[in-house]
């Protein structure tokens, strides 16, 4: 059982990691053919996994539904709004226009149905980061003040309201905001960006180490 | 008697003055020898066969309005079939505008290097392909080359990534040495404020008889902050079977699903609570990010739990889900590698992990010598990108002074991706 | 009075969301006209790497984006389009977002037709594929092996709007329009590697991460967000959805900031007092 659970997992996860890290030294053919079966192997598996998502999306919804739990109401609605796509999808095809540039079924459900509701769960981002920023750039220390500075200059410049405002108050001493703006952006956050990147990087490069020798191996539970 | 002699001598001087071509036909015409002093065909190097390079010398005095076009050829026939492979003014196609390094690279600026790509003419690595050039000026043909020959092969090991191999080698020693290493006790590892607070925020959920909601965002189970969040789910879920709490983990990914019902499973297994483990902690809700943010935000809002985990890849969706947790009054602990999602958490969480720190999390909570010292390797790593940066700078500045175009070059050859 | 003020500090979400609100409906009722300013220097780069395209020349156009960055990115994309089409460039459109399909016969329907574009002669679109990394690596070898049919099914290796393209090689960029790390994607597997060309449209928050890539010329030019479009559509001289949406955009930036400041000014009387 040890072998099946954890010995032939951990081979294959070692010698697949060992050979897709050969294949970015390795120029010839036989590199591409075998990322290119990966790939494939890749696509194959989330096709599958996605059927057992929706399986599990099914269950647990069904189950409120059928015993009234309480929401059972928000889980009909799942099934309402799977099917008002799923359905349309399978009858047009997956096609989004007629050749003749006609709307289908799936069109329209994507039109009227998905868009507006992806966008407004989008546009509630918007309240919520007003919101947030009305209680956070509280100047309650040095560096919350030194984040309200560059707030408040990149909020400013990001609009030609804004700039038009700060040039006319003090765009007569020759410092537009476009000048600062630029320099916050192109130095200290490009520098914070790097350095962040740089650790991120190699917190992932000694992960992947650990994942291929077989040290990390939390993804198919312990021994 | 004299004349004689002194034709005898430019004769001489005249056969000793030809270039010797290493893989040319001597045919060509008039003129030829100055606008292709030294015409080669040979295999590209570092490329899957599908490729040769022609390299000549840059003419000294180009006449005006120079380019030069590239044929190729794979008829035994040398005189048949010729197709027009490439195009180009002189100053394009020069040895330093192909992006190779010193080690690997030996034409500069003082030759034209064209990499003439034969995918269609010669599917086939091994089959001999024929080359030539012309010089045109306009629409005139000034000169045409001699006929090279040479035979595209698949090559076995990119020279040019050689940097990078010896740093992988290099790094993948250090691994093996600190793992070998491992100390059992006595590796400092600095407070994370958030990985503490873990066991408060479930402490927390068992007193207010609320559940748990962990997420582990919208990566797969290739990216290595949700490896990272896996990780940390086992400690958890752990603690959360050990104080008989509930836990809900709504997933966006099904293969992550299926990874996090294993981990879970274990996790309250080597907590002695198998009897407590449900498989619908784990769920599927959606693989669309703003319906998975609206499904988690509806779920948080109507069952107030009494702690949050947003644990690792995350867009957009962050200050949706963060914000609904934070106005149920849950205690929310984030962490991500995604760092145009951290000042949201920052604003709207009780504790973030920055990038690594969220890496760091399996050894910190865990506390396994060997994921510690690995830890360490991590900061060694750090350490030597620091000095190659403070270092490197100085080097290049310095250089820069005395003019020292040849060593700059080196240097950032050295510490450039190819 | 200090209660008052700490109160107004506690202040309910709602009141704030209701504002915002009344904020974004006014322009809408009663445009204002708000001029986009002097482009950024990243979208003037932008820009100049479309004007340079001769016609005839090839691209591809990135449609990486779903409804909801719609509002921000489908304007960048149809400006871009326009000045395509305006510069007489051939065009096919990729995608890799299993939402974007219905963007881009959006774009499809709204944008050729202003120019007498054909289908199949002048701009072709291909389906989605789920691989972006297997595509993008093979496009330097066949595009075909990536995308041999279009989004209707169609074969489009004999299309006319695909003569003589078969790698990034016969391709003069690709102008990739995406709310997600698409555009990272981009840069690492295609511009870094085949020294392709690449410009980007991406939304306002994730420009700034892009900082790197414009300084070291791995990104020649970049649009972000909104004002990423309106700046854009000032410089084709064909306004659209990005010049109109401006309004709100600065009457809600405006409002963000004198709610900052007003919960400053009150935190310092509070502790003054």
């Amino acid at each position: 059982m040890q072998l099946i659970k954890k010995y032939i997992p951990l081979a294959i996860v070692t010698v697949v990691g060992l050979l897709t890290l050969a294949t970015y030294y390795v120029p010839a053919g036989v590199s591409s053919s075998y990322l290119e079966t990966m790939n494939q192997w890749e696509t194959i598996v989330t096709g599958f996994s996605m059927i057992l998502g929706t399986v599990s999306l099914f269950i647990v919804h069904g189950r409120k539904v059928v015993t009234f739990k309480p929401g059972w109401g928000y889980s009909l609605t799942v099934f309402i709004g799977f099917f008002a796509v799923f359905i349309p999808g399978l009858l047009s095809s997956g096609l989004q226009a007629t050749p003749s540039g006609q709307l289908t079924s799936l069109g329209w459900a994507f039109r009227y149905i998905y868009n507006p509701l992806s966008a407004t769960m989008f546009a509630v981002l918007a309240f919520y980061i007003v919101s947030t920023a009305f209680r956070s750039f509280r100047i309650k220390s040095p560096q919350a003040f030194l984040l309200f500075v560059a707030a408040f200059i990149l909020i400013m410049a990001n609009v030609p309201l804004g700039e038009l405002i700060w040039n006319r108050v003090i765009g007569w001493t020759g410092c537009t905001i476009d000048i600062i703006k630029n320099w916050i952006v192109a130095v200290p956050s490009v520098a914070a960006k790097r350095g962040i990147m740089v650790g991120i990087t190699i917190g992932a490069v000694v992960t992947s180490l650990k994942i291929i020798f077989g040290i990390e191996r939390s993804y198919m539970g312990r021994d | 008697m004299k004349k004689t002699v002194l034709s005898a001598l430019l004769m001489l001087f005249i056969l000793g003055a030809v270039p010797r071509f290493t893989s040319a036909a001597p045919e060509a015409s008039a003129g030829t020898e100055v606008l292709f002093a030294n015409l080669t065909a040979e295999d590209m190097p570092y490329d899957d066969g599908h490729a040769l390079l022609l390299t000549w010398g840059v003419a000294e005095n180009p006449p005006e309005g120079l380019t030069y076009e590239v044929y190729a050829s794979t008829s035994p026939d040398a005189e048949a079939g010729w197709t027009k492979v490439n195009g180009f003014v002189p100053s394009e196609k020069t040895g330093d505008s192909v992006k190779m390094p010193f080690w690997a690279w030996k034409y500069g600026k003082e030759s034209q290097a064209v990499q003439v790509n034969i995918s269609e003419l010669a599917p086939n690595a091994g089959q001999e392909v024929a080359l030539k050039v012309k010089a045109l000026s306009g629409d005139k043909v000034l000169a045409e080359s001699a006929v090279v020959k040479a035979v595209p092969v698949e090559n076995w090991f990119r020279t040019d990534r050689l940097n990078n191999f010896i740093g992988v080698v290099l790094v993948t020693i250090a691994f093996f040495l600190v793992v070998s290493r491992a100390k059992k006790k006595g590796l400092f590892v600095r407070r994370i404020a958030g990985l503490d607070a873990i066991e408060e925020a479930i402490g927390r959920a068992t007193e207010m008889g609320k559940p748990i909601y962990y997420t582990t965002g919208l990566g797969a189970v290739s990216q290595v902050s949700t490896i990272a969040s896996l990780s940390i789910m086992s400690e958890v879920a752990k603690k959360v079977a050990q104080y008989d709490s509930i836990m809900k983990i709504p997933h966006y990914d099904p293969i992550v699903m299926s990874v996090a019902k294993e981990t879970v499973k274990q996790a309250y297994l080597e907590a002695g609570r198998s009897d407590s483990y449900r498989d619908d902690f784990n769920f599927f809700v959606s693989s669309d990010q703003f319906s998975y943010a609206a499904s988690v935000d509806g779920m948080i809002d109507r069952e107030k739990p009494a702690a949050c985990f947003f644990m690792g890849y995350f867009m957009a969706e962050s200050l949706l889900l963060t914000e609904v947790g934070s106005s149920t009054g849950a205690i929310q602990i984030a962490g991500t590698d995604s760092e145009s999602q951290l000042p949201f958490f920052f604003t709207s969480c009780d504790y973030t992990l920055i990038g690594e720190e969220l890496y760091a999390a399996g050894a910190y909570l865990s506390k396994e010598p060997m994921l510690l010292s690995v830890l360490k390797l991590q900061d060694f790593g750090k350490l030597v990108m620091i000095i190659s940066v403070v270092f490197g700078g100085i080097a290049v500045a310095v250089a820069g002074m005395f003019h020292a175009d040849g060593f700059i070059n080196a240097l950032i050859n050295l510490f450039t991706s190819y | 009075m200090k209660d008052k003020l700490r109160k107004f500090l506690k202040l309910d979400r709602r009141w704030i969301f209701l504002l915002l609100t009344i904020v974004m409906f006014w322009p809408i009722i009663k445009p204002l006209g708000l001029s986009s300013g002097k482009p950024a220097s990243q979208v003037e780069d932008f820009y100049n790497f479309v004007d340079t395209l001769k016609p005839g020349d090839f691209v591809l156009l990135g449609v990486d984006y779903d409804p909801s960055t719609k509002p921000e990115l489908h304007p960048q994309a149809v400006a871009v389009l326009r000045h395509l089409f305006s510069r007489n460039v051939r065009v096919a459109m990729i995608t890799f977002i299993s939402g974007a399909p219905g963007m881009m016969q959006e774009l499809i329907e709204k944008v050729p037709g202003e120019y007498g574009k054909v289908y199949g002669k002048d701009y072709v679109a291909f389906p989605y594929n789920p691989n972006y990394m297997a595509a993008m690596t093979q496009m330097n070898i066949n595009l075909y092996s990536a995308f041999d049919k279009d989004i209707q099914g169609n074969d489009v290796k004999n299309m006319p709007v695909m003569q003589g393209i078969k790698t990034y090689k016969d391709m003069k960029g690709c102008i990739e329009i995406t709310g997600t790390g698409m555009l990272d994607a981009w840069v690492a597997y295609v511009g870094d590697k085949y020294q392709f060309p690449l410009v980007g449209g991406t939304t306002a928050i994730s420009q700034l991460g892009y900082g790197p890539y414009l300084q070291n010329k791995q990104l020649r030019g970049l649009l972000g967000g909104m004002r990423g479009a309106s700046s854009y559509e000032s410089l084709i001289q064909h306004k659209g959805k990005g010049t109109s949406g401006l309004d709100a955009l600065n009457l809600a930036h405006m409002l963000v900031i004198i709610l900052i400041l007003t919960s400053n000014i009150i935190l310092l009387f509070i502790k003054e007092n």
